[in-house]
């Protein structure tokens, strides 16, 4: 029986290896005259993370000259920093970091910039590296565009309830600080009834609604962080026609928020498109590559989805698949 | 002398029933902290919250009665969950995208059994290995998106059946299937033999490796129940959703006075458990206790049951050694 474990366990390697070396270019500098980049992803678990990692692999294979490796940093520090120091051992051409947490990655990427490999970071950018480049959407504006809509939206004296994201994270707090700033704080007559971390998860966020729907006797708008908990907020009260007009802002412009836009459930949220980021990393990644240009910090859109214009976001997660 | 018996019966009742004078003591405050508490569509609303996690306390429970515990609950949950879903999208068969989740679920659990009977793995590692592997199936099954669109299939965990919701419902047929099993058969006692002392279990004839797999089995149809009503509930299907779910039915478990030495322990205390942790957690929305605040109570809730359940049993033994 053990020499059986022990000959599975081999084979099981070898499996793991080959097939890693089949899907790797090579691992020793530039092969067959094509560029190698690593892709450090934050966590494959996270949705967002995980529409990215796929629009980034889709957009790599479209160059010619280009070969991606994805790895997934599984949204722990210490993973995420031991796979840049792998790419930077293994010599990749350029290293594309999603942080986990900015801060403890910054040190990594310096690493990576001194060794001489481009460094791009991105959803967050990790600021003020010298050398460095980053593609990112601002998570501060991604909730402004919100804010905007919901100073018009929102009733005189209205109670509203606040989903956060986990604590810590930097599009969670800047999106929350947004809010502070370009919302709250201009609208006093608006009391917060409930607010809560439900760490960006639809099943979090519905339990916390539907508590909320009991202990208050109206809700004007739920505010949420992201679109992935106003969805789950949404699912309480969708079929409850005293919240048939609550409001409901989130942030992402999934596939799912389009829809409850269109059916008119949902109020806004900002696109922070998968597919613009991966195409301006993979455009900023090969004008470093070729010497275009050598140092590049671009910010993407982020869109206003509305009732109004949420068929062409519908169309484009239709192309993608991701609508039936 | 008289007296002295009298206060340790005294002491037995209560330390037999104290779970549930927790759970009418807790009951209480929470009333009277909140006035809203006590509606029937909020209590309805806690069973409900409580539902998936409570059902998967179940298998816990046998298990951890047995020596043993599942840490892949959550994980099988989802892989069971997003495999049902996308049965049900691509074939509308609500039987058959049932029977696809628990035979999942029911898979995973076996692989476990296997580890743990024939290679003497210790469960704490067997299912930590498969919490793993069954969340990187389900993201990869899933390339980590969500799928949304799943029709009528929600009505199965957000429907009811005469006024009364379907978790709710299958949470009872389950606390009923359980309470059964444990009390009335020969499995169930056999589990308690195991679980009090292995070697004599073995000795007295019972087929220890067997009882051990069954019992993975049955906690394997338990989770493929609550996949099917956790995924109908968040309507969508989610591979990183139920995450930490398992600590969520061990917490349930273990409050419920299940021992984590194994041989003590029944399914109504788990319940117990469990809706002391939900009217722990409703109420302290619903009065607003801020959300870091809240982890640190939760979090002592569960240290204090185990002390007690330790100086309970201690007690016990120290009274036993005095009485011969």
């Amino acid at each position: 029986m053990k020499k059986a474990v022990s000959l599975l366990l081999v084979v099981l390697m070898l499996v793991t290896f080959v097939t890693g070396c089949s899907n790797n270019s090579g691992n020793e500098g530039k092969k067959d005259g094509k560029y190698r980049i690593a892709f450090i992803a934050r966590a494959q678990a996270d949705s967002f993370a995980a529409w990215l990692a796929n629009s980034v692999m889709e957009e790599a294979a479209k160059y010619d000259d280009i070969t991606l490796d994805v790895f997934d940093g599984q949204a722990n520090d210490d993973t995420e920093n031991a796979l840049i120091e792998s790419a930077i051992a293994n010599k990749y051409d350029v290293i594309i970091i999603q942080p986990n947490n900015g801060e403890a990655q910054r040190p990594y990427a310096e690493k990576a910039v001194q060794a001489g490999i481009i460094t791009i970071t991105t959803n967050a950018r990790i600021a003020g590296i010298e050398g460095s480049s980053s593609v990112d959407a601002d998570p501060y504006m991604q909730a402004k565009v919100n804010c905007d809509l919901a100073l018009e939206l929102v009733p005189e004296g209205a109670n509203v309830v606040v989903l956060n994201g986990p604590p810590g994270n930097f599009h969670a707090d800047e999106r929350r600080r947004a809010w502070e700033i370009e919302f709250f704080q201009k609208r006093p007559d608006v009391k917060i009834v409930g607010e809560e971390i439900a760490n960006w998860n639809k099943d979090e966020a519905m339990n916390y609604m539907e508590t909320w729907v009991q202990a208050n006797d109206k809700i004007d708008a739920i505010i949420s962080m992201n679109d992935n908990m106003a969805a789950g907020a949404l699912e309480v009260v969708k079929d409850n026609p005293k919240y048939k007009d609550i409001l409901a802002f989130g942030v992402d412009g999934t596939a799912e928020a389009c829809l409850l836009i269109k059916e008119g459930l949902m109020t806004s949220t900002s696109l922070q498109s998968a597919y613009d980021l991966a195409e301006a990393l993979l455009d900023t990644a090969h004008k470093l590559l070729t010497g275009e240009e050598t140092e590049i910090n671009i910010d993407i859109d982020c869109p206003l989805i509305t009732k109004d214009n949420v068929d062409e976001y519908i169309e484009m997660h239709r192309r993608a698949g991701a609508i039936q | 002398m008289e007296k002295g018996r009298l206060n340790g019966s005294i002491f037995n009742t209560l330390s037999k029933y104290s779970i549930y004078l927790v759970l009418v003591v807790l009951f209480l405050i929470s009333w009277m902290a909140n006035e809203n508490f006590i509606t029937p569509q909020n209590l309805k609303n806690v069973a409900n919250q409580i539902s998936v996690s409570t059902i998967l306390a179940f298998g816990q429970t046998i298990l951890v009665i047995a020596g043993m515990l599942d840490l892949s609950s959550g994980s099988v949950l989802a892989l069971a969950g997003v495999l049902l879903v996308s049965t049900y999208v691509n074939t509308g068969s609500l039987i058959l995208s049932f029977l696809v989740s628990i035979i999942v679920a029911v898979i995973c659990n076996i692989i476990s059994g296997f580890m743990i009977t024939k290679f003497k793995t210790p469960p704490f590692i067997a299912t930590l290995a498969m919490m793993t592997m069954a969340r990187g199936a389900a993201l990869l099954y899933t390339k980590g998106q969500n799928i949304y669109q799943i029709g009528d299939y929600v009505v199965f965990g957000q429907g009811e059946t005469l006024g009364i919701p379907n978790p709710i419902i299958m949470l009872v047929i389950t606390l009923a299937i359980t309470a059964y099993i444990l009390r009335h058969t020969v499995f169930g006692r056999s589990v308690y033999a195991i679980g009090g002392n292995e070697e004599a279990a073995n000795a007295s004839g019972i087929d220890v490796n067997k009882v051990k797999m069954k019992a993975y089995i049955l906690n394997g149809i338990f989770v493929g129940i609550a996949g099917v009503i956790f995924m109908s509930r968040v309507n969508g299907g989610m591979p990183n959703g139920a995450q930490g779910y398992e600590f969520k039915a061990l917490t349930a478990t273990v409050i419920g006075g299940t021992s984590f030495t194994g041989g003590v322990g029944n399914a109504i205390g788990t319940v117990a458990g469990a809706f002391i942790v939900g009217f722990l957690d409703n109420i302290m929305v619903m009065v607003g206790v801020h959300s870091y605040l809240q982890q640190v109570v939760r979090g002592a809730i569960i240290a204090l049951s185990v002390i007690y359940d330790i100086w309970a049993k201690s007690r016990k033994k120290g009274k036993k050694v005095q009485s011969a």
